[in-house]
């Protein structure tokens, strides 16, 4: 037991540097010509989808480092796979953290492992900028080195809620949902909100993901005759859900879904504008995705990777991207990770050119975009809206 | 058979092993303790997995649902009734051991072979989705996290610490399942194994002998499923899904069927693996598909078929080669 | 709205009972339960979607096509991997069929694991309005295409001499042996087939839903479910078995709680072993000691 806790003793000393935030923890991972990031992200499993938000931001970094990088200095991702596991996650964490030391951490699609990782980076102290995880209790409360960078939870349910409202004579909504953190980290949200507004949803429906028919949901809809419904679905689900609506005489009905879908590919999905005429989703950029103000866009991602098929993921990090920059680019040369702390937390009312509102974080509140448009069909075509009938 | 020497050698070679152990945190950063944390939890599943699946012979895939009672069990009694999590170990390992003889029931009604894969299979995903839809205790989708402790002063986030409480678990388990399966019920665990009906005619308890062994099998899992909660910091229901459970199979299979030693093999192999593939995402699947495919046709019984060829030292006594 | 709940249900089943269908199959001629259908049903559905949109072949053909090289899969599976490791327990056999359905969902998480791949519709038509009921393209579709399927199989088996062939090798492997019946061919072409109807099952599913590589997982349980309900090992039950399933989640979802579509399958699994281990049509499940 004596060795034991020696060694104990010897290993926690060994553990000690660190956390120490000398000056050598200071500028871990930085050369006079690179900025190592850690960039973690599901590159494999089931929800390899969403790793298409990272390629996005890498290829903001090629951009960057084509320009001549941040004084200097060159981004250089270091990517790791999370497999949206939370045990492989923390493996990925850690690996970066302590064997490849990286100087700061960017990314993470999955929330859960996102919320899995939260203590151990906090304890680590290095920056990490959440670039599209949307839980909201992965910046709240507060931790001081970790800032969100996209639209949370809460900021799209409630604009999505608001949006419900913000039609005329909308009393009576309906939620339908898969049962996961994804679809919560939308619903509740939107629930709370609606609440607050004093409406409260008159039916609550699941719809796992994989089933391939929504007719008992659709029919319990039918009797329930809703005014606006709620979808927090992945695509798939969506197109069944929207098609089966449409089979059943239902097709009227207003429905708002979440930033996991957008119009352009449920409408190819579906194969039917009729059927998706009166879709809504939470769109937090500044323009359509093939729009004019998103080309520059698509068209940096196939230029550094030619064969990526492009998606509403595709968009959602790069705006963190150029926050970042802008904060190295503040901080000067002479570069430090609690010098870009606190550059990151002087970020106000930065305008991305394609998120479609600002990142601001302070010292108080990390959690950086409050709020997102949604696009809609008008007049057949896609449109972002500000409100019901009010575009943006 | 060993000689009483090679016993000697091999108890010898046995509390060497751990010995060693003690001085690995010496050689690791963050990453590589937390990943041989990961080994030795994976120990756990594999021996409670090889235990019914090798030993007894039951086609029984319950195991992901032990493991995940073991973690959820352990994550409720020290987030919701403040227990320190070290007593959870032993308590997860209770209700690990209850989910194995709720299993057992199954088998002892006569639902064997592929009915029994089937339940067995059915219960774990009825498990899953109980914790979905449980939100007050289980904390539904976002799943529950374990509070910030500390032990002799020292917080349980820190790797090396774990790694020790771990080692410690793994040691004690594994050597009662080794002593447990070279005893008398060992014995009778082979002969249910070979012939059921031959052995109850020899006035041997075959119901009390299945029950006993999904009952360890379900302690030992939920006691890494104690392990596991503490490891990540948080519990998910996705962590206990049935995609988890090719890599079981296949720790099983490429460590040798119904083999301890075996168990631990395949465990320590099969998680360090897919850590040097980390660069090529995506792979495991097929990686770990056809790894048993080939096992199964080239080497049926596994690593520890070949260690006993090397020396007698490896026979576990009641272990027969060929099944 | 009952009728209606009872349409869609009839349309899900046909696909259950398809997939129930051929594992039985295989399970009757072989005694190998397939856990890696379900990967074999998403390889189907796959499979349809390269022929359609990579190759740009007509749906029809395109699923015909699908099917064939399915059965050669079934056929190679059986001869490669499965016939070395017959004589060995159970469980070989089980982890054999389940490693076969994670190389072939790695596969496709390889190739495709980044994409959500939409399928174009096939059986476009205005749906049919009566009174309450709608009658849609995609349930007439594919009730009747599961529908045509069916009386050719029961057909072949009751009334042609493969049929008596295969009631035969049913009966007694030993005895079909005796009389001079491949046995061993026959058990290939049990796999091939298992493995082409359950392609069926993806390919039918593909237009009504996106294509993604656990596409199959659900589809396994689904099938599990219908053949114990119906009874393991009767061919009438697995289809049986699986209109009810279909019938079942429709109904639990409608009038209980839309959370329980998802594991209505388990429970039927669960009820029935405990409570009528042998199903409506099977021999008794239980072993007696």
């Amino acid at each position: 037991m004596n060795k034991l806790t020696s060694l104990m003793a010897v290993a926690a000393f060994a553990a000690a540097p660190a956390l120490a935030q000398d000056a050598e923890w200071e500028t871990q991972g930085l050369t006079d010509d690179a900025i190592t990031i850690g960039v973690m992200g599901p590159f494999s499993g089931n929800a390899s989808s969403y790793s298409k938000a990272l390629i996005g931001m890498m290829a903001y970094y090629d951009k960057v480092n084509e320009e001549g990088g941040v004084h200097g200095r060159k981004l250089v991702a270091v990517q790791e796979d999370t497999a949206c596991d939370s045990a492989k996650g923390l493996a990925a964490a850690k690996k970066l953290i302590s064997q490849d030391e990286v100087f700061m951490l960017q990314g993470n699609s999955c929330s859960g492992v996102a919320l899995a990782l939260r203590p151990t980076i906090e304890e680590a102290g290095l920056p990490w900028i959440v670039a599209h995880a949307v839980s909201d209790s992965i910046s709240t409360p507060l931790a001081g080195n970790i800032f969100h960078g996209v639209p949370t939870g809460s900021a799209n349910g409630r604009a999505m809620a608001a949006f419900v409202l913000s039609k005329p004579d909308t009393e009576n909504v309906a939620i339908i949902e898969h049962s996961n953190d994804w679809a919560h980290s939308y619903s509740n949200p939107a629930r709370d909100y609606l609440k607050e507004q004093g409406v409260e949803p008159t039916a609550e429906l699941t719809m796992e993901r994989g089933q391939t028919d929504a007719t008992a949901q659709v029919l319990k809809l039918r009797q329930n005759k809703p005014d606006f419904i709620i979808a927090a679905l992945y695509e798939a689900e969506t197109a069944i859900f929207l098609r089966d609506l449409k089979k059943y005489g239902m097709g009227d009905i207003p429905v708002m879904g979440t930033a996991g879908t957008d119009l352009e590919n449920t409408l190819k999905r579906t194969g039917d504008f009729d059927t998706v005429k009166n879709y809504y989703v939470i769109h937090s950029y500044v323009d359509n995705l093939d729009g004019e103000k998103m080309k520059p866009w698509g068209d940096m991602i196939h230029k550094y990777y030619p064969d990526e098929e492009l998606s509403t993921f595709s968009f959602v990090s790069i705006g963190s991207a150029e926050a970042l920059v802008s904060a190295l680019e503040a901080v000067g040369p002479d570069l430090t990770r609690s010098k870009l702390i606190a550059a990151l937390e002087e970020v106000r009312d930065f305008d991305t050119g394609i998120l479609s509102d600002p990142i601001t974080w302070t010292p108080e509140d990390h959690q950086g975009v409050k709020g997102s448009a949604v696009a809609g069909f008008v007049d057949g075509e896609p449109t972002v809206l500000k409100a019901w009938g009010q575009p943006y | 058979m060993p000689s009483a020497r090679q016993r000697q050698l091999r108890t010898l070679l046995f509390w060497a092993v751990p010995a060693l152990l003690l001085l690995l945190p010496l050689a690791t950063n963050a990453y590589t303790q937390f990943i041989v944390n990961g080994m030795l939890i994976s120990v756990l599943v594999t021996l409670g997995f090889t235990l019914v699946i090798g030993n007894l012979g039951q086609l029984a895939f319950a195991n992901t649902a032990f493991f995940g009672i073991g973690a959820y069990a352990s994550a409720i009694l020290s987030a919701k009734l403040g227990l320190p999590w070290i007593v959870t170990i032993p308590l997860a390992g209770v209700l690990g051991a209850l989910g194995g003889f709720l299993a057992s029931s199954a088998a002892l009604r006569g639902i064997r072979s592929y009915y029994l894969a089937i339940i067995t299979l059915a219960f774990g995903e009825l498990m899953r989705w109980a914790y979905l839809h449980s939100k007050p205790l289980t904390g539904g989708t976002d799943g529950l996290p374990l509070p910030r402790e500390a032990m002799f002063g020292i917080s349980l986030s820190d790797d090396t610490l774990k790694f020790y409480i771990f080692l410690a678990v793994t040691v004690l388990l594994v050597k009662a399942t080794l002593n447990l399966m070279r005893s008398r019920f060992g014995r009778a665990v082979m002969a249910v194994r070979e012939n059921e009906i031959a052995t109850a005619s020899l006035a041997i308890p075959t119901a009390r002998v299945i029950l006993v062994s999904f009952i360890w099998s379900g302690f030992v899992v939920g006691c890494a499923g104690a392990l596991f909660a503490r490891h990540v910091g948080h519990v998910f229901p996705e962590s206990f899904g049935m995609l988890h459970l090719i890599a079981s199979f296949a720790m099983v299979l490429v460590g040798g069927l119904g083999s301890v030693l075996g168990a631990v093999l395949g465990a320590v192999l099969l998680t360090a693996l897919p850590e040097y593939l980390r660069a090529f995402p995506g792979m495991e699947e097929l990686f770990f598909g056809l790894i048993v495919a080939a096992v199964l046709v080239a080497m049926p019984m596994g690593l520890a078929s070949l260690l006993r060829r090397l020396s007698p030292i490896f026979v576990e006594r009641y272990y027969r080669e060929e099944s | 709205m009952l009728m209606q709940l009872t349409l869609g249900g009839f349309a899900q089943g046909a696909i259950y009972a398809l997939i129930a269908l051929s594992l039985t199959v295989v399970y009757r001629s072989t005694t190998v339960v397939n856990f890696g259908h379900g990967d074999f049903v998403m390889a189907g559905a796959f499979l349809s979607y390269v022929l359609v949109v990579l190759a740009g072949i007509a749906f029809l053909p395109a699923a015909a096509l699908a099917m064939i090289a399915m059965f050669v899969l079934g056929v190679l599976f059986s001869k490669g991997l499965i016939r070395p490791i017959r004589g060995g327990p159970h469980i070989g056999l089980a982890l054999m069929c389940i490693s076969a359905g994670y190389v072939l969902r790695g596969i496709a998480r390889m190739v495709w694991g980044r994409e959500v791949l939409p399928m174009p519709a096939v059986f476009d038509m205005e749906p049919i309005f009566l009174g309450d009921l709608v009658i849609t393209g995609d349930a007439v579709f594919i009730i009747g295409t599961v529908l045509v399927l069916l009386i050719l199989f029961f057909g072949v088996l009751a009334l042609t001499d493969l049929g008596k062939m295969v009631q035969a090798v049913y009966q007694s492997p030993r005895g079909a042996r005796l009389i001079g019946l491949n046995v061993e061919r026959f058990n290939d072409f049990s796999w091939g087939i298992g493995a082409a109807l359950g392609a069926l099952g993806g390919i039918l599913v593909a237009p009504v839903s996106l294509l993604h590589p656990d596409l199959g997982a659900s589809f396994l349980i689904k099938g599990f479910a219908a053949m114990t309900l119906g009874g393991f090992g009767s061919l009438g039950g697995a289809v049986l078995g699986g209109i009810l399933l279909g019938l079942a989640e429709q109904y639990a979802g409608a009038y209980l709680d839309s959370a329980l579509i998802e594991i209505t399958a388990y429970v039927v699994i669960v009820l029935v072993l405990f409570i009528r281990p042998q199903g409506l049509f099977g021999r008794k499940a239980v072993v007696k000691v």
